[in-house]
């Protein structure tokens, strides 16, 4: 928690979203067109339909290096939707992603994933650390061996998420919240530009809570774009540098206490109770 | 100790049974390999059906005096390519569609020998092997194909583990989930196929799953589970095949025979896992205050505490 309170920085000016149909009454912060430099991730009216159901309407959004932004909505909002969308795992309707400037189309190695369930085989013969190594494996060469470096940097990786002590049990022996870590720490050795996380708070103790605050704060700090999924809304607003409102479409989208504001809040969840946390002046 | 050495040694007198033990140790380690990852996807279903559908190839590359290699290797990617497809419309598992092409690709082979006139004999081969009317050219294939697919697993081994256990992720790293999927049932099938004389078609899953499943009893590393099947599939195939020849059984039946009985072994008595050693292991760990009172009493002077 206090690393990532040090590491604290307002980027109001930085946010960017450039919603291309503001609803009326609906705030969105627009803000000037960043430099392609500083925005590794960008979607453009991005549009993803299952048959003929609209999963996620012409989304527009702009993520910065390292910045923290959170996608808030209701149950079936779109919020895994976009970020598989993003992750290029899922090929959208219309529109496109852009890595860097360039249309994606397959997935690159500079976004890492981390989806809501991981639906793996838990009885798979690995051990927690084989897992993190997996991050490292696919990018190395197949004649040799992964180096002691990987190994090193798959421990690191393990003890920035408290779980090195585990490193030798094998993946199936571990508690659930205990699982998602050793994920994380895959995500960690793959090392990208860009972490989309599918909901990293869901089912974590609070200890486990603060330690991925404080992890999501150094990869920010250390200039890589954080996007997460949630439905913890305070713990959004406490610790995410811009908040993205979605509701099959894009709601508003900025820095929290300009964002959640109550006919935001209304627009995307519906008539549920809500308190909103922006101050007045903000809406 | 003359009688035991006699008993290994004299079967090797023949070449027939040179060859079947050179043939066996290989499909005993190619299907032990490629049978960990059978295992570990839940595919053995699909093994048991890539082995009949590859029975019209071998009938049509017969018919043709083409090579029966080939001609199995062709009916096994258009099967899986067509289990794929039906498989990924949607409305029917996997499981169905597993169950139609395969029955229906093997009555096409069915149908084609039954017109030929050593139809009897050449089913009877198909289904069961004749291990010991293995050539030379036939070792040589084997050992061929299965330093390829041995090879091929070594070289993709991180795609394939990859793909394997976490498909989302391989997904987002970039993989061809498709692709990747096709080359293991290629693999698959070369294993299969290569294995077709010496144990049959009907037995040929047992290969693919029994050594690995009991690997796997046994370990909890993927590489070692690996080995450990190779080891346990040549194994099983030398003692199989011993047995065979000593009590006059089907060579093919008593490889697999051997293969489930060490398979029982670890089932029961594995370190940790076993049936039987998990209860023992129990027994000793648990706390238990009446034992536990009755030893610490001994200890303190009845006498009789410092024995076991
Ligand atoms: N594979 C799929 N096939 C058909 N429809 C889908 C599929 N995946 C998602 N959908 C639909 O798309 C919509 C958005 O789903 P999505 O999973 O993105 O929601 P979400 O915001 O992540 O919800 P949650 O908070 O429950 O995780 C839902 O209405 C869902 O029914
Ligand atoms: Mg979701």
């Amino acid at each position: 928690m206090t690393e990532r309170d040090g590491g604290r920085r307002p980027r109001e000016g930085r946010s960017g979203t450039v919603p291309d149909d503001a609803d009326a009454g609906v705030r969105q912060s627009v803000d000037s067109p960043l430099p392609s430099s500083l925005v590794p991730l960008e979607a453009r009216r991005l549009s993803v339909h299952f048959g003929n159901r609209s999963a996620l309407d012409c989304v527009d959004a702009r993520f910065a290096a390292g910045e923290t932004v959170s996608l808030l909505g209701p149950n079936g909002a779109g919020k895994s939707t976009l970020l598989k969308a993003l992750a290029g795992i899922l090929p959208p309707s219309h529109g496109e992603v852009r890595l860097h400037g360039r249309a994606v189309r397959r997935p690159s190695s500079a976004i890492v994933y981390v989806p809501q369930r991981s639906g793996v085989d838990w009885g798979f013969p690995v051990s927690v650390l084989d897992v993190a190594l997996l991050g490292r494996g696919l990018r190395r060469s197949r004649f040799a061996p992964l180096g002691g470096r990987d190994r090193r940097d798959a421990l690191d990786a393990l003890e920035r998420v408290g779980m090195r002590h585990l490193a030798a049990v094998q993946i199936g022996q571990l508690s659930g919240g205990q699982q998602q870590r050793a994920f994380l720490a895959r995500a960690l050795v793959q090392d990208g530009a860009v972490y989309l996380l599918d909901e990293p708070f869901a089912g974590v103790d609070v200890p486990t809570q603060e330690l991925l605050v404080g992890l999501f704060g150094r990869l920010r700090d250390a200039g890589k774009t954080i996007v997460y999924a949630s439905h913890d809304i305070a713990q959004a607003v406490a610790s995410s540098d811009r908040i993205m409102l979605l509701n099959r479409r894009l709601v508003a989208a900025g820095p929290p206490a300009r964002t959640m504001t109550e006919a935001n809040l209304r627009a995307a969840f519906g008539g549920q109770a809500i308190v909103p946390v922006a101050s007045s002046a903000a809406s | 100790m003359s009688g035991l050495g006699d008993a290994l040694v004299e079967p090797l007198r023949h070449a027939f049974m040179q060859h079947a033990l050179v043939a066996i140790v290989l499909v005993g380690v190619i299907c032990g390999v490629t049978g960990t990852f059978v295992t570990l996807r839940g595919l053995a279903f699909m093994g048991d059906a890539l082995a009949h559908a590859i029975f019209p190839g071998v009938v049509i590359a017969f018919l043709l005096g083409g090579n029966f290699l080939i001609g199995a290797l062709v009916a096994a990617v258009l099967v899986s390519l067509g289990i794929g497809a039906v498989g990924q419309s949607g409305r029917l598992s996997n499981d169905t569609a597993i169950g139609v092409l395969f029955a229906g690709a093997f009555a096409i082979g069915v149908a084609l020998i039954s017109a030929q006139r050593t139809y009897t004999r050449d089913v009877a081969g198909f289904l069961f092997g004749s291990i010991l009317g293995v050539s030379r050219t036939d070792l040589l294939l084997t050992g061929g194909v299965g330093v390829l697919v041995l090879l091929a697993m070594l070289l993709f081994r991180r795609e394939l583990t990859t793909v394997a256990f976490d498909r989302v992720f391989a997904q987002a790293a970039g993989l061809n989930l498709w692709a990747w999927d096709q080359l293991f049932l290629v693999l698959l099938s070369l294993s299969i196929v290569v294995s077709l004389q010496t144990v049959g078609n009907v037995l040929v899953l047992a290969m693919l799953v029994t050594p690995a499943a009991t690997a796997r009893l046994l370990s909890d590393r993927l590489p070692v589970t690996v080995l450990v099947a190779a080891l346990l599939g040549a194994a099983s195939g030398v003692a199989g095949l011993y047995l065979s020849y000593h009590v006059g059984i089907a060579s093919g039946a008593s490889v697999v025979l051997v293969a489930t009985g060490l398979f029982a072994l670890a089932f029961l008595f594995a370190p940790r896992t076993g049936v039987v050693t998990a209860r023992v292991a129990r027994r000793l760990h648990f706390p238990h205050p009446e034992r536990d009172a009755f030893a610490a009493e001994g200890n303190r002077g009845m006498g009789y505490g410092d024995r076991v």
